[in-house]
């Protein structure tokens, strides 16, 4: 990545790499900000889903803390929300028109994340928290590496339901069919949305352990 | 800090730039959206049928082949419009709002339904276009009968935003193919519909077996979204099936 | 009448937001440590609920709706909206989290206080715009039944965030493994508590 030297600062500086990282790790939105979960619960009985509204809330995210980073300075405070609001639905829409109209095949996948992604807390509480008062680059480093965290959470979650609720991954028979023929059963329980709540409560337990900074307090 | 002169002049200013945005956009696209959307549904009725290799493209020239009839039936199961030459696609039962007409039943008004004719090699089947709702939005779907006019030939269903994993797996073949060959009557000719059960036919009594497809599980409002709107759906049809049938006799 | 209740008992039991839909979970999770300020959030909820419903029900039924505008001019009959029911119904959402903003800051700072962050974010609270578009979907007939669905789903919300409250107090006594300490094991009960509210999706009303 070749990139203008006009910032005083390097662009990748340890500051801004530490946007990157935090979210992956240490500051993770789903298990230590706790935001967007409910979309964690819809779109994780399968692989393939999550990783496709990982992508989506990746460009979503980055795009609008860009947007709304650079407006920030003349966004009246008390009105913000709708403003913030405003601009990542109307970013959403414009996406999704679009896509229904010349590539309507990707459009039809993506068409049920549209309001899950729009009401999504990841981006309305990073622009909350960060973009409104950050310049863009670190304010679109930050969404990279939310939405980064977010999707890792996604995927492994993701791969867990579909490994044991359905036998498969991407789609792909991954137990064999020796197996079943043992009296091997997929759980069926696995791709109820509480077993998502469940599978993150375990994620949070391992990721906790080893790092103990973590923990709280009773 | 800021005016409130201030503050309206922003919210103003940015609700016209969205709303400008939005409805460029939304009227500008409006003829390519339609138009694949045309696509999906003509290629939902022909792949109901049976007729594969929909590709975007020959989907229109294929429909206007296929389907040799498009009907435009009452709630009495009269024809009211028959376009059996040219574009299909520019007669009364390809345009029908679905929708609205489903509304005016479940208000007692009178309603239309459209219904499809299609020769496939000389095979003919019937397809039945339906409307319902899942867990999130609008489920629909296509029926194909066979021209005894109760052996299932293909189904196809689609959604708006079911759960994707979950209701969302209406739409794979798995469900699908399970319905190739059920029956909408039994054995003394009452409609009994499609029953949507989850542990799938083999629970049901003996007699039943042949009218019923397994469920998708972790999805269960979408399922009976599917039970009631085949029942809901095929009963409004019923007239129009009954005088069919007695017409062949 | 009896179908306007049988809306409001079913919005809160059958078709909870937060146990049936899993809509809402944000919020729901992260302030939910104490009866107290759920109390207050739930009733925050509720508050923002019983008045978009019902206006985004006229705005829809009036505006928005192929054909909606007809009481206009009957020129207009043929105007469908529908692709701005999203961004209409967030602004209106947004509007009425900015006053109930407004007015808990005015009235209870001891409550804004511990709101925090949140307090903005019903905005983006999935349960609120849910409510809306499930409105939108299930084709309410009257702007009665609007409010009563919207005030359900509201008192369902205050419901699950206070009962997930109070035995959040409690377990601070119970010897919980130290990595699964408050976020770890709400969300196990959580997921325990969907799995017995999933009992009541069998009812018919």
């Amino acid at each position: 990545m070749n990139v203008k030297k006009k910032e005083h600062e390097p662009l990748f500086s340890a500051k801004n790499l530490k946007l990157l990282k935090d979210p992956l790790s240490i500051n993770n939105p789903i298990t230590v900000q706790v935001l967007g979960i409910c979309s964690a619960l819809a779109v994780t009985a399968k692989l393939k889903p999550a990783i496709v509204m990982s992508i989506s809330v990746m460009v979503v995210l980055a795009a609008s803390n860009v947007v709304i980073s650079l407006l920030r300075n003349g966004i009246p405070p008390r009105i913000r929300i709708i403003v913030q609001l405003v601009v990542i639905a109307t970013m959403v829409i414009l996406v999704d028109q679009v896509l229904k109209a010349f590539v309507y095949d990707i459009s039809k996948q993506l068409s049920v994340f549209v309001g899950l992604i729009i009401t999504n807390c990841i981006i309305m509480g990073r622009l909350e928290a960060f973009a409104m008062g950050n310049k863009p680059w670190p304010a679109f480093l930050d969404g990279i590496g939310n939405s980064l965290g977010y999707g890792i959470i996604l995927i492994i979650v993701a791969f867990f339901r579909e490994l044991f609720g359905s036998g498969t991954i991407l789609g792909l028979q991954i137990v064999p069919k020796g197996f079943y023929d043992f009296g091997y059963e997929n759980n069926g329980l696995m791709i109820l949305p509480p077993m998502a709540l469940i599978t993150v409560g375990v994620i949070i337990w391992v990721q906790r352990n080893r790092n103990k900074e973590l923990i709280e307090e009773r | 800090m800021y005016s409130n002169g201030y503050i309206f002049r922003y919210a103003a200013i940015m609700v016209i730039v969205a709303a400008a945005l939005l409805s460029a956009a939304a009227m500008l696209l409006k003829p390519f959206q339609d138009r694949n959307m045309a696509i999906e549904k003509m290629g939902g009725i022909l792949t109901a049928a049976k007729i594969s290799g929909v590709e975007k493209e020959e989907t229109i020239a294929k429909f206007n082949k296929y389907v040799t009839d498009a009907i435009v039936v009452g709630q009495d199961g009269k024809i009211i419009e028959s376009l059996n030459e040219g574009e299909k696609e520019d007669g009364a039962a390809f345009k029908l709002n679905m929708k609205e007409e489903l509304y005016k039943k479940s208000k007692g008004e009178n309603f239309e339904l459209p219904v499809y004719k299609v020769d496939n090699n000389g095979e003919i089947i019937y397809i039945f276009p339906m409307l319902g709702t899942g867990l999130w939005g609008p489920i629909w779907g296509n029926i194909a009968l066979a021209d005894d006019l109760n052996t299932i030939v293909g189904v196809t269903f689609g959604h708006k935003g079911e759960t994707p994993g979950l209701g969302a797996e209406i739409t794979t073949p798995e469900f699908t193919e399970q319905f190739i060959g059920k029956q909408i009557f039994d054995a003394n000719n009452k409609f009994t519909s499609i029953m949507v059960v989850k542990g799938g036919a083999k629970i049901l009594p003996q007699k039943q077996q042949i009218h019923g497809v397994d469920a998708i599980s972790g999805g269960t409002i979408t399922s009976n979204g599917v039970n009631d709107m085949l029942n809901n759906v095929l009963e409004s049809y019923l007239p129009y099936i009954e005088k069919q049938k007695k017409d062949e006799r | 009448m009896q179908e306007i209740f049988n809306i409001f008992i079913k919005s809160i039991f059958i078709d909870n937001m937060v146990f049936a839909y899993f809509l809402g979970m944000c919020s729901y999770l992260a302030v939910s440590k104490t009866v107290d300020t759920s109390f207050g959030l739930g009733l925050a909820v509720t508050f923002v609920l019983g008045i978009t419903v019902p206006v985004d029900y006229l705005l829809n039924e009036y505006v928005l709706k192929a054909g909606a505008l007809a009481w206009l001019d009957p020129e207009f009959a043929d105007v469908d909206l529908s692709f701005l029911s999203f961004i209409l119904f967030i602004a209106i959402i947004a509007s009425m989290v900015q006053l109930v903003e407004m007015v808990v800051e005015k009235f209870s700072p001891a409550l804004y206080a511990s709101l925090g962050i949140f307090l903005p974010l019903i905005a983006v609270n999935c349960a609120i715009l849910g409510g809306s578009l499930f409105m939108q979907e299930r084709d309410y007939q009257s702007l009665a039944q609007a409010t009563s669905f919207g005030l359900g789903s509201g008192v369902g919300f205050f419901l699950a965030i206070v009962g997930i409250a109070a035995i959040r107090e409690k377990i601070r006594y119970s010897n919980v493994p130290p990595a699964l300490r408050r976020l770890g094991i709400t969300f196990i009960i959580t997921g325990l508590m969907g799995i017995a509210f999933m009992s009541f999706l069998g009812i018919k009303l």
